[in-house]
């Protein structure tokens, strides 16, 4: 008796736990739901009042507007390109140095460690003209490194990393060594493919951070043709675009974001193995 | 058959060299502006009087050019508004644009710094009569007695008027003109009839989210009192008994809710074209797209007027202003670039009316009076704001970041945050800070 309460009780919680995601899930995806509603109406009724956007006439008109200008792709091109170069940096770059603190000796390793930790309380912003001066100096500015380089420097991607390869047992690599393997055969053979859960949401976080970046490109790609897609997204708006060209907005909010949107459902499996593998340890 | 093939092929081949070649006899200069993207509509647009708005008035001008000149081809660089920072970061990696639009409270800043040239020869060469613009844009684009920009508007501060509201307030004259307050005193009686008869705010306006409502407002009522609060360039003055009367009264309206509130600028528009209150104190870029719901049914159906700002305080009918302009920014030009680049301005000189079919004020005195401008939509009623819009001195630095400073404050003392005087002392320590570390 005393049993069947209690998975009885234990159903009702469930339900009421499904229930209350399901509406935090809701919740959470009005926003979307009514820019993705606003989208595909006209302009000028948008203009007048948004309570029009729960009744008839819509229109596409929004979303072609945007396949005809005529720097969309190119600016779709430019933002897959550095996304994936910055992707493909930090995780090689945060890979090494995060193999290097957790497993190997030398002088300082724990300063360094430190002063590397320390770059996660430094913000963009700070060291944004500097930054700007140093590429300008080098005549960089409009070209795909003076992009990607800056986002490079992950100091996020190294203490993931690094808190990853701690927590496989050192006996995996002493077994490797009895093997003869080399110290660098252990990282890639050995150790690497353990960390897969680790790289897939480091990449993931990097790519999405990177497509969506918007101060670095618009102050460093300034010629239209090396625009990311947020850069030339902003720049095709009217200066009124809130009020008389809400509809082309969100129209471009949501192409913007589709991209992304197609990354997240093909690696979710990764992100959740990968979050509740890190909850675990 | 097989010959007709080749001859075609060999025409189309000879049309194709020819074009390239005509192309690449002309120059190519760069010109990065705001206002938008509409190549859906207007990309191949050269017929300028079938373009509308602010976007495709200059995608069909930047076409017609193109179309027509011999020797010039402009390349379009549309940044996000106002693009002061991309522009100031391209300057220093030593790749502007040959030519920008640029804010006429924002010249001084860059002139100051040399980064301009001065285009006073260039145009008494190209044939633009530096007479014939209006005081409002002659002083805009005129810094240390150079003329460092082709004035392209003069954009003023003015009162957008629901008559239909109006009427049933019992504001209407029996010219059908709308009853105006002349001071202080009758405003507030007005506004109060007004929310009485009507059940709605007197004022609809723009207090959140942004600050251009607070600083124009409050400029143009100093104005009216003759309050001379930048009489040093290097220093704001905000003491006067006549700064704290302004802003007591901008606090007066908000306290007895004779305003909407809340509202940003995306929904005070819509609040207006929804008849949700009597003025809405805005642009003149918004004449018309009002002027368009006049003509259909709702709230404003046969109900629209505008009027330049109504004269509450007896002093000087000015009123605060701003234009678009275009530069030249400084580089290694050849003289066929620099030709260009006249050639480009003084188009754009001669197609001014277009432009002002926007809303904007022309910058030509000989526009101002033509039929051609009078005729449009409501601009007998706000040519004298071509007179009468006044920017800031134009030895004023960061314009753009003391009006922000200025809103902020003049804001936080109309909503209750801070006191007026107290908001009046803040505003002058926060410029005054900014002027001094400015160079």
């Amino acid at each position: 008796m005393a049993a069947s309460e209690h998975i009885v009780g234990r159903g009702i919680g469930n339900k009421l736990i499904l229930l209350s995601v399901v509406l935090v899930a809701v919740i959470w995806m009005l926003p979307i739901a009514w820019t993705l509603l606003l989208s595909l109406k006209p302009n000028s009724e948008l203009m007048i009042s948004t309570a029009s956007a729960f009744h008839p006439p819509y229109t596409l008109k929004n979303y072609t507007d945007i396949f005809q200008s005529s720097g969309v792709f190119r600016w779709l091109w430019n933002s897959a390109v550095v996304s994936v170069g910055v992707t493909a940096g930090i995780l090689i770059l945060s890979s090494l140095a995060g193999y290097g603190f957790a497993r190997a000796e030398f002088k300082g390793r724990d300063i360094i460690f430190v002063l590397v930790l320390l770059g996660l309380a430094v913000p963009e912003q700070a060291v944004i003209i500097a930054r700007h001066q140093m590429f300008s100096d080098l005549k960089m500015h409009n070209t795909y490194p003076a992009i990607i380089l800056p986002g490079l420097s992950s100091a996020f991607g190294v203490f993931l990393m690094t808190q990853y390869f701690k927590a496989i047992p050192k006996d995996i690599d002493e077994a490797a060594m009895l093997d003869n393997a080399s110290r660098f055969k252990i990282f890639w053979k050995v150790l690497l493919p353990l960390t897969v859960p680790a790289q897939a949401t480091l990449g993931i976080f990097s790519f999405l951070g990177a497509w969506n970046d918007y101060l670095w490109p618009l102050i460093s790609a300034t010629k239209p043709e090396m625009f990311t897609i947020t850069v030339g997204m902003a720049s095709t708006q009217t200066n009124f675009a809130q009020s008389e060209g809400l509809g082309f907005l969100m129209a471009q909010a949501i192409f913007a974001g589709l991209p992304v949107f197609i990354v997240y459902l093909f690696f979710q499996k990764y992100i959740v193995r990968a979050v509740a593998g890190a909850a675990i340890n | 058959m097989r010959k007709l093939t080749t001859a075609l092929l060999a025409g189309l081949v000879l049309t194709a060299g020819a074009s390239a070649a005509l192309a690449a006899d002309k120059t190519e200069i760069s010109v990065a502006r705001f206002f938008g993207a509409c190549e859906a509509d207007y990309g191949s647009v050269t017929d300028v009087t079938k373009a509308n708005g602010e976007c495709g008035i200059i995608t069909a001008l930047i076409n017609k050019f193109n179309a027509e000149s011999t020797t010039t081809v402009v390349k379009p660089e549309i940044v996000e508004w106002p693009g002061y920072d991309q522009l100031t970061a391209r300057i220093r990696s030593g790749e502007p644009p040959v030519i920008s639009v640029m804010h006429e409270a924002v010249i001084s800043d860059y002139s100051s710094r040399g980064l301009l040239e001065p285009l006073d020869e260039d145009f008494a060469k190209a044939g633009v009569d530096v007479n014939d613009m209006t005081d409002a844009a002659r002083q805009g684009v005129t810094k240390d007695g150079k003329i460092y920009a082709m004035p392209f508007d003069t954009h003023t501060w003015l009162w957008h008027i629901n008559m239909n509201l109006f009427k049933e307030a019992g504001l209407v004259d029996e010219a059908g003109k709308p009853i105006l307050p002349k001071n202080t005193d009758e405003l507030f009686a007005q506004a109060e009839q007004f929310k009485e008869k009507t059940g709605k705010p007197y004022f609809i306006s723009t207090l959140a989210n942004e600050t251009a409502f607070y600083t124009r407002t409050f400029d143009t009522l100093l104005y009216q009192q003759n309050v001379d609060f930048f009489a040093d360039p290097n220093k704001v003055d905000f003491s006067s008994p006549e700064a704290k009367g302004a802003l007591q009264l901008l606090a007066d309206i908000y306290s007895k809710d004779l305003t909407t509130k809340n509202q940003d600028y995306a929904a005070s528009v819509s609040s207006f074209a929804a008849g949700d209150g009597g003025v809405f104190i805005c642009g003149t870029w918004l004449i018309d797209t009002y002027d368009q719901e006049s003509k259909k049914d709702g709230p404003l159906a046969n109900g629209y007027a505008v009027t330049a700002f109504p004269q509450i305080y007896p002093g000087s009918p000015r009123v605060w202003a701003d234009g678009h302009s275009w530069v030249l920014l400084k580089q290694d030009l050849s003289d066929a670039q620099r030709a260009s680049a006249v050639e480009f301005m003084k188009f754009l000189w001669d197609n001014n009316f277009e432009w002002a079919r926007t809303g904007h004020l022309p910058v030509r005195k000989s526009i101002i009076d033509s039929a051609e401008f009078k005729g449009l939509p409501h601009r007998d009623d706000i040519a004298s704001l071509a007179v009468n819009g006044t920017a800031l001195p134009s030895a004023v630095k960061r314009q753009f970041s003391i009006q922000e400073i200025e809103g902020e404050e003049v804001g936080s003392a109309m909503r209750g945050d801070k006191s007026v005087e107290e908001a009046l002392t803040d505003a002058e320590t926060r410029i005054n800070e900014l002027l001094a570390n400015a160079k």
